[in-house]
């Protein structure tokens, strides 16, 4: 993308466009375009943490989580106190309201992202999917004995101000921000992390900073993407967001490549469409999700958009 | 003479009940070129990870310009200016060539990373000076035609030469040389000589290598310091170590000896 | 005191569950060095083979719950051969990633098998074993809890007999050790690897009927839980560490059991994973295991 503001400018403009004919769109259509748009957010936003950084996240549904209760209590709460009881539908103050609740989500998320992020400079491989896995779990049993956010019942009544046009946003503006940051010089810093953490410091790159920074980027925008799932489904509960959803998203991941944006993007499509043509089989579809998980790492474990040259780690010199 | 640029006091590395490096004593001053030579397993290495800040010492102290390197974390050692290369190179499996040497220059790097959002002026200008400066060194160093190609595809005498560069980018005061000769055939031995004294002479630098091809130690170091069981044995000039009885000793019997005694 | 007590046995028959199926994720982590997330599935299909089975043999009787144990253990260990020779061996020389990811793929398939099996909703297990309340000494407990203990203890002592006496556990440990230079010894690493996943699935076979005894209600997704604190129990006693594993294990159901009797009791599910990160940052090696250096 030689261009990225541009790109941005044009999503943002396609972003207004589809909200514009909203109206006269099928109903079930935006549902899923929505669905869809906020896998892609929490796809992108892990590959940042899990391609280009190579920390193995199985705590994602965790930032989620945080997001959408962070970002509810805001609309749900705060909304009416700020804008009053009955805002105009769709107006300039549900609009700002819903805008702060989305930053609010993706703040609290980033500051979980923090937290989660130290364990990782001392972990690495499947301990640190053992420990993310464990931040997620305390994250969603420490929700469950809030009862102030609704305890194990969740929070119902959330106004639905998730639309087209914010998804559509969130998306350009995930993907925006990912890739201006890892194209730049200092982003290469991921990578060089990922690869070869002793030879990264010896390079003058911070690895601990890196994973840091990484985990909090992600876990905003997981935030956002939570935030997003909250006034879409206008009820959460802390099941909702369990070490399954966090797998999902693992699953896009590695089924786009990891580290390969494109393929990161076309793979969340593909697994968020995927449930629904497979209705008329619903039994099965567990199970071919599952054997196709397994068929992938069997045979194209470098993912399935991955169409560059295998990286030569078997080549690595003696 | 002047302040020396790096000074090992009594430098104790332990890995349990081992000593690999032994109460050892080693100073190097600003342009000298320095060989650090000893049998396997003599703690040459470890010395490096010592300076390098990747083990910490049990006693003793390292300083660099005067500055004590206890507790600094190994990229700002970097940052302080000593690179290094390693043993069995170490490159980014996932990097181009350029960009290797692009993240080393990060550490120049004029603009915030938050600035690669906005892209202002600023954050561009920083960006292409530091390709520009990658470029450059590329060119110098004659890997200009594989810039883009993934750095684990080019033929090991390359990479071995990329890491060089990598570890130049980074506009180290001290270079750290690990076995820079190991696996190059005799013709590219011949080259790394030459590389060597040059990157000495252009880039003025502080350089200590650890090698244990002899005709190149012997070829471009002015001082040889002598490592064995982690003790430092000796240390002089080339001819110096070549006949001193203690280094031939602890040489004896390993594959060295001849190679020590005949140049 | 008796509440002390009476909590102790509790906690030791939940404890020596974890630690049953503990054994199998140190085992399978010393010879692959991977969470085998399919384990927890095993322990499922143990208990789903536990219900199948209770039919057959007479009811109510010390040898018909005998041979149900043994008959789930039997066919856990087919079953984990077989995730072993057609998930991961295939993988043998992939990055960690890859088969950490076809584990959890092995355990979503196994889960949504189940569910097509036999059926999403929870299903009654049945009395295996005779079922008594006992009381001594002012303390209630059930005959099973004792089942639990005697059962998973015979185990226990039969696996430290085959790991320490046997040239398969020789051989077993040596894999462990060092896989390359056990192959250089002319062991065949298949073979040991095989070995520890059919023991290790046996184990947690067991594992399946003793918790399905305990707990009476099970459905396809029973495992999750216990699985993910077992592994936990096995990094706690240190990962490869197969007394580590046992400790672990009791450790771990000690430490819920008690918090679970205490006001705190709606966060005993969240005790596990504080336990692991604790350990992992300070101490990750584990009670029993060796720490490692990195060599540069």
């Amino acid at each position: 993308m030689p261009k990225p503001h541009l790109s941005l400018l044009l999503a943002l403009g396609v972003a207004w466009l589809v909200s514009a004919f909203s109206g006269h769109l099928d109903p079930y259509h935006l549902d899923v375009l929505i669905g869809v748009g906020i896998n892609v957010i929490l796809a992108v936003s892990l590959n940042l943490i899990a391609g280009h950084t190579g920390q193995f996240s199985l705590g994602h549904a965790g930032f989620m989580a945080v997001g959408a209760y962070a970002a509810t209590a805001v609309s749900l709460f705060l909304g009416p106190r700020l804008i009053g009881d009955s805002p105009a539908q769709g107006g300039f103050a549900e609009n700002a309201l819903f805008f702060g609740a989305l930053m609010a989500g993706g703040a609290a998320a980033a500051l979980a992202g923090l937290l989660v992020g130290i364990p990782s400079l001392r972990l690495r491989g499947d301990y640190l999917a053992l420990v993310t896995l464990g931040f997620g779990e305390i994250i969603r049993v420490l929700l469950q004995n809030f009862e102030p956010l609704g305890g194990a019942l969740g929070l119902n009544g959330i106004p639905p101000y998730t639309t087209p046009f914010w998804v559509i946003a969130a998306v350009a503006t995930t993907v925006f921000t990912v890739g201006c940051l890892v194209r730049s010089s200092y982003g290469l810093g991921f990578r060089a992390v990922r690869d070869d953490e002793i030879a990264a410091a010896a390079t003058g790159l911070h690895p601990a900073r890196y994973k840091v920074v990484a985990f909090t980027v992600g876990a905003f925008f997981a935030g956002v993407a939570g935030s997003l799932f909250a006034h879409f489904k206008l009820t959460i509960t802390p099941a909702g967001f369990d070490f399954t959803r966090s797998i999902e998203i693992v699953v896009m991941v590695i089924l786009g490549g990891l580290g390969n944006t494109l393929g990161v993007i076309l793979a969340a499509i593909l697994l968020t469409l995927l449930p629904e043509f497979l209705r008329p089989v619903a039994e099965y579809r567990l199970v071919l999700y599952a054997a196709l998980l397994i068929a992938l790492m069997l045979l194209r474990p470098q993912g399935l958009f991955n169409f560059t040259v295998r990286r030569a780690k078997s080549r690595a010199p003696v | 003479m002047s302040a020396p640029l790096l000074q090992l006091s009594q430098a104790t590395v332990r890995f349990g009940g081992l000593t690999a490096v032994d109460a050892l004593d080693l100073t190097l001053h600003e342009r000298e070129l320095v060989g650090l030579i000893g049998p396997n397993g003599a703690g040459k290495t470890t010395a490096f990870n010592l300076i390098t800040g990747l083990y910490p010492p049990a006693s003793g102290t390292v300083s660099f310009g005067g500055r004590p390197l206890a507790g600094m974390a190994p990229h700002r050692i970097v940052a302080a200016g000593i690179a290094r290369t390693f043993q069995n190179i170490r490159l980014f499996g996932s990097l181009s060539v350029l960009d290797h040497v692009r993240a080393a220059g990060n550490l120049h790097r004029t603009a915030s990373p938050l600035q690669s959002l906005v892209r202002l002026r600023a954050f561009r200008e920083s960006e292409d000076a530091i390709t520009a400066r990658a470029d450059e060194l590329l060119d110098l160093f004659n890997l200009s035609r594989f810039r883009d190609a993934p750095a684990l595809s080019l033929p090991y005498g390359e990479q071995r030469r990329l890491e060089i560069v990598r570890a130049l980018a980074t506009r180290p005061r001290l270079l750290l040389l690990d076995e820079p000769a190991a696996g190059l055939n005799p013709q590219e031995k011949i080259d790394l000589v030459a590389l060597i004294q040059r990157v000495h002479r252009e880039f003025n630098l502080t350089i200590l290598l650890v090698e244990h091809s002899m005709r190149v130690v012997m070829g471009v170091c002015q001082r040889i310091a002598v490592l064995d069981h982690g003790k430092k044995i000796a240390e002089g000039s080339p001819d110096g170590i070549r006949q001193n009885p203690a280094v031939i000793e602890a040489y004896l019997g390993s594959e060295h000896a001849t190679a020590l005694f005949h140049h | 005191m008796t509440e002390f007590l009476q909590q102790l046995v509790n906690g030791l028959s939940l404890g020596a569950i974890y630690a049953l199926l503990a054994l199998g994720y140190t085992m399978v982590y010393g010879v692959l060095r991977f969470i085998n997330f399919a384990h927890s599935d095993v322990f499922m299909v143990g208990a789903f083979a536990g219900l199948y089975l209770a039919p057959l043999v007479p009811a109510d009787t010390i040898l018909g719950g005998v041979l149900v144990v043994l008959g789930a253990m039997l066919i856990c260990a087919v079953l984990g051969a077989l995730i072993e020779r057609f998930a991961y061996r295939p993988l043998r020389n992939a990055p960690t990633l890859n088969v950490l990811i076809t584990a959890i793929g092995v355990s979503c398939l196994l889960q949504a098998l189940g569910q097509l099996v036999f059926g999403a909703a929870p299903r009654a297990f049945p009395a295996v074993f005779p079922a008594r309340a006992l009381s001594a000494g002012g303390l209630d407990f059930s005959s099973n809890q004792v089942v639990v203990l005697l059962v998973a203890l015979v185990l226990a002592v039969a696996l430290r007999f085959i790991v320490f006496r046997t040239k398969m556990g020789a051989a077993l440990r040596a894999v462990s050790q060092n896989p390359r230079a056990a192959r250089l010894m002319g062991i065949n690493n298949d073979v040991v690897i095989r070995f520890a996943f059919v023991i290790g699935s046996a184990l947690a076979g067991a594992g399946g009927v003793l918790y399905a005894t305990n707990y009476p209600s099970i459905d396809p997704f029973m495992g999750v839980l216990p699985g993910l604190k077992a592994f936990i129990a096995a990094i706690l006693g240190g990962i490869g560490s197969i007394p580590g594993a046992a400790l672990g294990g009791l450790l771990l159901g000690l430490v819920e059991t008690f918090v679970g009797g205490s006001e705190y009791s709606t966060y005993k599910d969240a005790i596990a994973f504080a336990l692991l990160i604790l350990f992992l940052l300070f101490r990750p090696a584990g009670l029993l295991g060796k720490p490692r250096v990195e060599k540069v």
